[in-house]
């Protein structure tokens, strides 16, 4: 856990472009609050390989919305079920299910259909604010941070040293 | 845009591909040779081993090489093998763990070939006890009801060996009981006292009883010696007692066995005649006895077949559980929409395969047939259809046609599973029938009929007509002349076989209209081999009872000797128990009185001495007083 939230930190802290950073932990959220074993997660995987996505802040941000996923999954597994039960969208994923390649890719399992739908509606938002939060982060709060008293004793800290263990 | 391309990931994700399809193309098929041996040998109970498996690209399919399945009861048999297996497979229903197969066609498939290595695998042994159990001797009368495995030609020695015998039976458990209280009273016998015991005992009494005490210290160890001993006859009372009771029930519970045992042969023969009865009424058992023993073991090998196949089609226990499973679970479901592509997760759409007829009577196989199989999945319910079977003979030999359909359908519980069968115009050669040497030389036969099995039971009815009939027999007896002569006028008949029952043992009766031809023809003499099979049936009958009479009148003698025994050595202690012995007290009180008795006496004496001494003086005095006056 020291570890996770050292990396994180250090994540922060270091010079990768925050719209990097934040790109990663928006497509995570694809990672995070869906089945693993999905071929979706394939195709997420292999656009942020292609693409100069901060793979540390995907991988990361995966893990953290997957532990999220755990308060989640009860509200994904309905959403998924009302979208796919929902009378306006039968013709479209009767058609969808007809074909074998949209079965491959599970869009009839109710958590699978919530996780991404929640996905993909937090993406542009969890982009923004993750870019904006970082940015405030690096020009404001980490300064401030560094002043700190409690900043100082953390230095001398286990915690402290996994960091460094890090950085270096 | 360029600038947001990361050119290493790309290439970095092509490489990782590029080496999963390779490990694919190189290591799935050993695998999944591996996974169809291993799975399907645990599926089976037996060896199942495959030579090869390759892929093929486009289209996606497995090729499967040298398939022998092992007969689980038959190691040295294969069960089914097949040359080669062609599976076109879909490929996007695999990457979801599914395995769909339009079609699968199979060639050089054969059963019951011979293996060069036995392919048992250890297993724990099930019990069978249940079907033991259930395998009761049925005693059927009125129509003609043969257990399938019991049509042979009855012989007083096959029908003893072949029936489950209440003489037997209750021979053995007069045995077994024997051995039993035999055991208990050897226990309850090692307890007692030996005649060494008993002399030892009377020994010890003599020690002790006999003899002055010579202090109160000798008679209280004589006293305790005396109560020691007889705490020890009590004892040895208490093992009589309890040997004389075992043997009483020993000799009570063998009087009733054997009592049972005297009349288990009456009973026996009343069985054995209902059931193998050649009288008038029940003449129709002569069918039985003609086809009963073929139709028998062609019916138990077919049965033996479904029996295995059944569970590989559908595992209807594992689809209960797994719905069970689906309810408890928090993790999403598959929702299912309205298709004609139904996706289970195995589903072979249509499987093809020719395969040759069993051999018949030592005969060539009578030709080929040709198998198509649909909708093969243990899923039928997410199939929407049940699985099909079609069979039509080809090059045939002897047969106009032959045609099998099956319909195997487990789309609900309990399912179903429903045969038929129709062949045309069997024309039979020299077919040695099951009694007085018969054979039907010539013959037409047309079989048409159906099996459903349902929740472990079966109800087979078939209808056979013979067409065109000669017979003959190369027997010299009675019996064999006079059934030539009878079917002489015979050129047609048939034969209606049903089953029911429990598919494990079903219950199976052959009536046929050739009875009733033949039946005025066979009275006389049938009831002439009747009387003689009961003979000689009573007589083995009784033989057996006397092999078990011998030994129960020895094994009464020797417990009457026991007994016996038993009452001596009771009467023996009782006798040494009553003895009594004196108190120290009463010798010291009799040792005074036997002292004052003798002072008393001394006593006395000396007072008589005195007085006769005072008696001669004064004789003596009063003689000297008279001398002195005269």
């Amino acid at each position: 856990m020291l570890s996770m939230l050292a990396k994180f930190l250090k994540l922060l802290n270091g010079d990768a472009a925050p719209g990097q950073v934040a790109v990663g932990f928006a497509f995570a959220l694809f990672w995070g609050l869906t089945p693993f074993f999905s071929l979706h997660n394939l195709i997420i995987l292999l656009v942020v390989f292609i693409t100069r996505t901060n793979l540390s802040a995907f991988f990361l941000g995966s893990a953290l919305w997957a532990l999220i996923a755990f308060l989640v999954d009860p509200f994904a597994i309905d959403l998924g079920e009302w979208l796919l039960a929902s009378p306006d969208l039968q013709t479209t994923w009767t058609t969808m299910y007809q074909s074998d390649v949209w079965r491959a890719f599970k869009f009839n399992h109710t958590l699978l259909m919530g996780g991404f739908a929640i996905s993909l509606v937090a993406f542009i938002p969890v982009y923004f604010l993750s870019f904006g939060l970082i940015k405030v982060y690096r020009h404001k709060v980490m300064a401030w941070f560094e002043k700190l008293k409690i900043t100082k004793i953390l230095k001398a800290s286990k915690f402290y040293r996994v960091y460094e263990k890090l950085e270096g | 845009m360029l600038k947001w391309i990361r050119w290493s990931g790309l290439t970095g994700f092509i490489v990782v591909a590029g080496l999963l399809v390779c490990f694919w193309a190189f290591a799935a098929g050993p695998l999944i040779k591996m996974a169809i041996e291993s799975f399907g040998s645990d599926a089976v109970g037996a060896k199942v081993e495959v030579e090869d498996v390759s892929f093929g690209f486009s289209p996606l399919s497995l090729n499967i090489r040298g398939v022998q399945i092992t007969d689980p009861d038959a190691p040295m048999t294969n069960m089914v093998s097949f040359e080669t297996a062609v599976a076109n497979i879909e490929p996007f229903p695999l990457l979801l763990g599914q395995a769909i197969i339009p079609e699968l066609s199979l060639e050089g498939v054969a059963m019951g070939t011979p293996r060069s290595v036995s392919g048992a695998i250890a297993k724990a042994k099930k019990p069978k006890e249940e079907d033991e159990k259930e395998d009761k001797p049925k005693a059927e009368t009125g129509e003609a009801k043969a257990d399938a495995k019991s049509s042979e030609l009855p012989s007083a020695d096959d029908i003893l060996a072949r029936e489950k015998l209440l003489t037997v039976e209750r021979g053995e458990a007069l045995e077994t009981a024997y051995q039993q209280h035999s055991t208990a009273i050897e226990q309850a016998v090692a307890d007692l006292p030996t005649e060494s015991d008993i002399k030892q005992y009377e020994v010890k009494l003599n020690t002790i009883l006999k003899g002055k005490f010579e202090s109160l210290d000798d008679f209280k160890q004589r006293k305790k010696a005396l109560d020691e001993l007889k705490a020890q006859f009590k004892k040895d009372k208490q093992a009589i007692a309890a040997a004389k009771s075992a043997i009483k029930n020993g000799k009570s519970d063998l009087k009733q066995k054997w009592s049972d045992l005297k009349v288990a042969p009456k009973q026996d023969l009343d069985n054995l005649k209902s059931k193998y009865t050649l009288d008038g009424a029940g003449a129709s058992n002569l069918t039985a006895l003609l086809f009963g023993g073929d139709a028998g073991g062609y019916a138990a090998t077919t049965l033996e077949y479904y029996e295995k196949i059944r569970p590989l089609l559908v595992d209807e226990e594992a689809k209960a559980e797994k719905e069970a499973l689906k309810e408890k679970r928090l993790e999403g479901r598959f929702v299912t929409f309205p298709t004609d592509r139904p996706q289970p997760d195995f589903w072979v759409k249509k499987l093809t395969f020719t395969m040759s007829l069993p051999q018949f009577k030592g005969q060539p196989s009578l030709g080929q047939v040709a198998v198509n199989v649909t909708d093969i999945s243990h899923q039928q319910d997410v199939v929407g259809q049940p699985t099909r079977l079609f069979a039509n003979g080809v090059n045939l030999k002897n047969i106009q046609s032959l045609k099998v359909t099956g319909v195997m359908d487990h789309r609900q519980s309990p399912g179903k599973d429903v045969f038929d069968l129709q062949m045309e115009k069997w024309d039979l050669d020299k077919v040695k029938l099951g009694l007085a040497g018969l054979y039907m030389d010539e013959a037409s036969a047309y079989a048409q009929g159906g099996v459903t099995f349902s929740q472990g039971k079966m109800d087979l009815s078939s209808n056979i007509l013979f067409k065109d009939t000669t017979f003959s027999t190369k027997d010299r007896t009675m019996l064999a002349k006079e059934m030539d002569a009878a079917l002489d006028k015979v050129s047609r008949f048939n034969v209606e076989v049903s089953a029911d029952g429990k598919v494990t043992s079903p219950s199976m009766n052959i009536r046929s209209d050739l009875d009733k031809q033949l039946q005025s023809a066979f009275n006389d003499r049938i009831d002439e081999k009747q009387k003689e099979l009961e003979a000689d049936l009573k007589k083995k009958l009784n033989e057996k009872l006397l092999g078990y009479a011998g030994n129960y009148e020895s094994q009464l003698k020797d417990m009457n000797l026991a007994e016996g025994n038993l009452s001596d050595a009771t009467k023996k202690l009782e006798s040494l128990a009553k003895s009594e012995m004196s108190s120290y007290e009463d010798q010291l009180k009799a040792e005074a009185k036997a002292k004052a008795d003798k002072e008393a006496a001394e006593a006395k004496a000396k007072a008589k001495a005195e007085a006769d001494k005072k008696k001669k003086e004064l004789e003596k005095k009063a003689k000297e007083k008279l001398k002195s006056l005269f």
